[in-house]
């Protein structure tokens, strides 16, 4: 019946962007690994060119297979998530329905640029993920989902010493960026991060129950402090100036 | 208030309309993973526009003319899925249809194209277009022929990501088939009953797209 009035069952959606490789579906995994017996969850994947991610995740064995579901973007991650939503806000709701009530819907980006970040209409709130083997330069670069994401996660820290990245330092440029908004250096070897992880998504996940969680947009682009690394931090946008991807 | 029928056939034509297009090929994609050699797209076009688009086109006028007279739409429904054999296209239709709708009920909350869709479980895309297009104060003719340019233009649009091509080129085929679907209105333009919608089938193009699910490697998911 109509998708636009099933509002009685629905989940706190999170959003969980960063570009390809930073270990989105890894975290992902996690999450269901450390919350799965306290919380209902449910799993939306965008993958590029197979359904790989949903494979992934459904092999780790770490959440019923049925509630894991892939979404093919046409090749747009990028529009999937932003300029047109209804493929994934559909089997967001479809999930929904199918295992209500559930509390918690994590949206997969495909995984783009450094200015992919969720539309409003679709995830209440976002996690952007880096990871130190994409360089230690990269949250120096910006980007809307690095400053305004509700949670920044440097993924890999355990790699710094082996990609010659000052872990340490990345996280604090993080913060700087980021305007007191958390930033979480994640390590799967490191269980206090990955307990600082958890905390934060029971903490976002009651706010949003409570009614106190007002979604916020971090925006299409973020504004440009160094005009060198902007252009290199924004290099893919399609249509210049104001971000838009177009189709 | 209606907005000019020219400005509303452009707004529901734009391949950025917000109800999920993006996400599929026309069909390009299952015909080349089938084995369609890329020389051959501008005849796959050619095909479809003598065949599955005037299903579509003309289950679109229908729906169009049975929402302006406040009739339900069940029919239409009925009449386009029986003439649209395999339940994978018919579900990538209503997983278009379904966006369409919901865009509908937004852009004309209160309508008599939002009450006649809500009570369909999930409108395929014709019956929510065709329905949207009454809302939007298209008439017959221009409801098949935004249902013929969409499905070229996806098509070519699907083209440049799947096939090494100049863009130019695939716009070159969009302005092509300009006849074939003017052929389109003509023949579907005027129809008001379910029964006259037109049950032309292409089996070679429905067996590839039935295949789509099954191969491992996909960009589009039709």
């Amino acid at each position: 019946m109509p998708d636009t009035t099933r509002e009685t069952s629905r989940a706190f959606r999170l959003g969980v962007a960063g570009p390809v490789g930073t270990g989105k579906s890894s975290l992902i995994a996690m999450v269901c690994r450390e919350l799965g017996d306290e919380l209902q969850l449910g799993v939306i994947t965008n993958d590029i060119y197979t359904d790989e991610d949903a494979r992934m995740l459904r092999a780790a064995g770490v959440l019923d297979p049925d509630r894991i579901r892939a979404v093919e973007t046409g090749a747009c991650p990028h529009t999937a998530i932003r300029d047109d939503v209804s493929a994934n806000l559909l089997a967001v709701e479809d999930l929904e329905a199918d295992f209500a009530p559930l509390d918690l819907v994590m949206v997969e980006s495909g995984g783009d640029n450094l200015t992919a970040t969720f539309s409003p209409a679709l995830v209440d709130a976002q996690v952007f993920v880096l990871d130190v083997a994409g360089g230690g330069d990269v949250v120096r670069k910006g980007g809307p989902g690095i400053s305004r994401a509700d949670l920044l996660v440097v993924n890999k820290t355990d790699l710094a010493p082996y990609v010659g990245v000052d872990a340490d330092l990345m996280l604090r440029e993080g913060q700087d960026a980021r305007d007191g908004r958390p930033v979480i250096g994640l390590s799967r070897t490191d269980p206090d991060s990955v307990a600082e992880l958890r905390a934060w998504v029971l903490a976002m996940v009651a706010s949003h129950r409570d009614g106190h969680h007002v979604p916020v947009d971090p925006g299409p682009m973020a504004p440009h402090s160094h005009a060198g690394d902007g252009a290199r931090a924004h290099s893919h946008v399609h249509d210049g100036g104001d971000g838009v991807h177009a189709h | 208030m209606l907005p000019h029928p020219e400005f509303a056939a452009m707004l529901l034509a734009d391949g950025r309309l917000p109800v999920g297009g993006h996400t599929q090929s026309a069909g390009l994609e299952p015909a080349l993973l089938g084995g369609l050699e890329p020389r051959d797209i501008p005849d796959l076009i050619t095909t479809r526009l003598r065949t599955v688009v005037l299903v579509d086109a003309g289950t679109a006028v229908v729906a169009r003319h049975r929402t302006m007279a406040g009739l339900p739409l069940d029919d239409v429904q009925l009449a386009w899925a029986a003439r649209t054999p395999s339940e994978v296209v018919r579900a990538a239709s209503i997983a278009v249809g379904r966006g369409q709708r919901r865009l509908a009920q937004r852009l004309w909350p209160g309508s008599a194209a939002a009450s006649a869709l809500a009570p369909l479980r999930a409108p395929a895309r014709p019956v929510a277009v065709g329905s949207m297009a009454a809302a939007a104060g298209l008439d017959g003719a221009r409801t098949a022929r935004l249902v013929a340019y969409d499905d070229v233009q996806s098509l070519c649009a699907a083209a440049l990501k799947l096939c090494p091509l100049d863009p130019a080129e695939t716009t070159e085929w969009l302005l092509h088939a300009g006849p074939g679907v003017e052929a389109v209105v003509v023949a579907v333009a005027h129809l008001t009953e379910p029964d006259g919608i037109p049950a032309l089938s292409a089996p070679l193009l429905e067996q590839w797209q039935h295949a789509h699910p099954t191969h491992p490697r996909r960009l589009f998911s039709a």
